[in-house]
């Protein structure tokens, strides 16, 4: 199941390399920011699978932490608008 | 047993890949912002699920296999207050994230 | 375990990691820069993964990609705003 784990961890890996493309490319910040949290998520999938492929479970642990980041960058994106609203 | 096991872990891994790639796909190829992150949304949740899914029969203990389920649910959350967020601000800006 | 696929998946990561680095540096508009910052932390965090170092991994993907993206986010942010009302000053020619 190893040699498993590992080809669908390239299989994702390759998929982000491809979605890189619209956090280079992208016509505006939005488009970047969903970019960047597809990435997170495919990340987090990436991570599962090598904890388990490589046997290091604290890669879980990581993956959270991948998890809390994609809400915070979000975040950190759209608080721009209000912010100005209010000044 | 096993190999049951094994075979229904492949196949539901291989979905979550397969789910994860048409996601990507989607968010390459589509046309505008909001189809763009109704593809993200569906290769957030279901990819992932389906890629823990698979994950699950491996685990060692019970604990950590809650604590797969657990980053699932909280993707799920963050990921759909943070496309909200998005759409909204899409939504209600100046034209400014649409124009630049 | 197979080592072809390991190679492939080392050959991609490196290649990817350094890409994202040069077009950051490269970038002008400064908050695609911190955006792609913090792709190149979170891959970053990824290569931490690959070589088994979790800790290590944690730390980057708290702090390098999480804290200083999201700061440098509302840096750029305030930037633009300072240069706006910079702007509306020297064109009214008042002090702000």
């Amino acid at each position: 199941m190893t040699d498993v784990f590992v080809a669908a961890a390239l299989a994702l890996l390759l998929t982000m390399t491809a979605g890189l493309a619209r956090v280079v490319f992208g016509p505006t910040p939005a488009d970047r920011m969903m970019g960047v949290q597809l990435l997170g998520t495919t990340g987090i999938a990436v991570l599962l699978l090598l904890g388990l492929g490589f046997a290091v479970p604290a890669l879980a642990d990581v993956a959270l932490i991948f998890a809390l980041l994609a809400a915070v960058s979000v975040t950190a994106l759209t608080r721009r608008r209000v912010g100005q609203d209010r000044s | 047993m096993q190999t049951l096991l094994q075979a229904l872990s492949l196949f539901l891994i291989g979905a979550g890949v397969f789910f994860f790639a048409v996601g990507t796909l989607g968010l390459i190829r589509l046309p505008d912002l909001f189809s763009r992150l109704h593809a993200l949304t569906k290769a957030d949740n279901l990819g992932l699920g389906l890629v823990i899914a698979g994950l699950l029969p491996w685990v060692a203990d019970p604990w950590t296999a809650l604590k797969l389920v657990l980053i699932w649910v909280l993707v799920m959350v963050s990921g759909a207050t943070g496309s909200h967020l998005i759409a909204k601000r899409a939504l209600r800006g100046d034209g400014e994230d649409l124009l630049e | 375990m197979s080592a072809g696929l390991l190679l492939i998946f080392d050959l991609v990561l490196v290649v990817t990691l350094i890409g994202l680095a040069i077009a950051a540096l490269v970038s002008p508009d400064v908050r695609r820069a911190v955006m792609l910052f913090i792709a190149f932390g979170l891959w970053l965090a990824l290569v931490w993964a690959r070589l088994r170092a979790p800790d290590v991994a944690l730390a980057e993907a708290a702090i390098g990609a999480g804290l200083g993206g999201a700061l440098m986010l509302a840096a750029a942010r305030r930037a633009a705003r300072q240069e706006a009302v910079d702007g509306q000053t020297d064109a009214r020619g008042e002090e702000g």
